[in-house]
């Protein structure tokens, strides 16, 4: 009950902060110098104050920058994917992500697949339910097949799940029927997760809901 | 009562706290200009990194640790058991790591009916050195307790490096313009995630301690 008044007056003071601080660095340092605040003098008293208050702005604009709407956090050196709502964790589920193995492609001199998961800020680019897998070159070559010439051929149903989330570049957040390597690097860069979580994760996340992958 | 009165007290009422939240070093000592500085130096320089899509790494020498961030929030810690420097008042802005330290990864084979193990965490070095530029060198090593061999082994680079320059500074009669260089003792599991979690171009910024 004490959050609200307390939310309340948290976001009068937001604004009222936004009225009359400058709004990035480059208005509280102007040009793109290097930001040299100058050495402390015998008026510390007055330049103290300046830094502080220089130190203050800089916390609240970096506060600003941080998600404020509910965003996916994913762990791939521990297989782990979190949503996360401010510091709250939401949800934790263990994922399998890219198994940093490679792959020579036929033919293309030195050429190869790399299956890792990127890494970086990625946002939600799709949601789909019985999503189809369309095989790439890589699942048929790393099986010793040929690569079909008809598309019908690289379409294979129920392997992904009930929903996927793609997040661009063929990358998904998706389902798989190997549980049992849930936990483990074994991917070739999507992130899979058990049934339960994959339909959390899809029920709360909306198209533009950043993916953060380290 | 009238609207201000209450717009007054609920503003009272909040301060406390937002200020709490909005503090990016819940540690610094306001009272301490140099401190003061510093950490305003090295926020100038996570604004900028918070602004793109992209983790970053941030060390804070102040706290001991390694923070794995990105939009200003952090996504995973490293603890620093022990560290050392030298001329970091050569830093300067954000550095950039020019490669990720090696790992060794297995190759795929169509024709074996087995399947490649998958790269771990276990798979990655527990020593070794960052390059960063603008010039930046930090040597990571475990604890000495952990393992001795890498530890002696850092410590042996380190020794040689130092040599180096000094026989450089005799030979040519001027004193040796040391670039930034930072020694990191972690624990080996932490050495392998953040050899995990490094890639090629990661931004790095350095927090340093006011009386260094």
């Amino acid at each position: 009950m004490a959050s609200v008044p307390t939310a309340l007056s948290s976001f009068i003071l937001i604004g009222l902060l936004v009225a009359d601080v400058p709004l990035n660095s480059q208005t509280l340092f102007p040009s793109s110098e290097p930001f040299t605040p100058s050495a402390p003098t015998k008026a510390g008293g007055h330049h103290l104050q300046t830094l502080q208050a220089q130190y203050k702005a800089l916390s609240e604009q970096l506060s600003r920058l941080k998600p404020h709407q509910p965003y996916i956090l994913v762990d791939t050196a521990r297989n782990h994917l979190y949503v996360k709502r401010r510091q709250e964790i939401v949800l934790d589920a263990i994922a399998s992500t890219g198994s940093g193995t490679i792959l020579d492609k036929p033919g293309e001199g030195n050429d190869q697949w790399v299956f890792d998961t990127p890494r970086g800020e990625f946002l939600v680019q799709s949601k789909l339910t019985h999503p189809a897998w369309v095989k790439p070159d890589w699942a048929f070559i790393e099986e010793g097949q040929e690569v079909p010439t008809n598309q019908a051929d690289r379409v294979e149903q129920g392997v992904l799940g009930e929903y996927a989330l793609g997040f661009g570049k063929g990358y998904f957040i998706h389902g798989t029927l190997y549980t049992r390597f849930l936990g483990k690097n074994v991917t070739h860069g999507c992130i899979r997760l058990n049934d339960g979580d994959l339909k959390r994760v899809y029920t709360f996340a909306r198209i533009g809901t950043p993916i953060i992958i380290f | 009562m009238s609207f201000c009165a209450v717009l007054f007290m609920l503003l009272l009422m909040g301060a406390p706290s937002q200020a709490g939240d909005l503090e990016a070093f819940p540690d610094l000592n306001l009272n301490d200009p140099g401190a003061v500085q510093e950490a305003a130096r090295v926020l100038h320089e996570e604004i900028k990194l918070a602004a793109r899509p992209q983790t970053y790494l941030l060390i804070d020498l102040v706290t001991s640790t390694i923070h794995i961030k990105g939009r200003g929030v952090e996504l995973h810690r490293v603890p620093i058991v022990a560290w050392s420097a030298k001329a970091l008042h050569n830093l300067k802005g954000t550095h950039r790591l020019i490669v990720r330290p090696p790992v060794v990864r297995r190759k795929i084979d169509p024709t074996a009916s087995v399947e490649q193990e998958p790269i771990s965490l276990a798979d990655m070095p527990v020593g070794y050195t960052l390059s960063f530029t603008p010039a930046l060198i930090i040597d990571v090593a475990p604890v000495a307790g952990e393992n001795p061999f890498q530890w002696l082994k850092a410590r042996g680079k380190a020794w040689w490096r130092s040599l180096k320059d000094e026989t450089l500074s005799l030979s040519t009669g001027q004193s040796a313009t040391q670039g930034p260089h930072l020694q990191l003792e972690v624990s080996a599991e932490q050495a392998q995630s953040l050899a995990w979690s490094a890639v090629d171009g990661m931004a790095l910024v350095v927090r340093r301690r006011a009386d260094k």
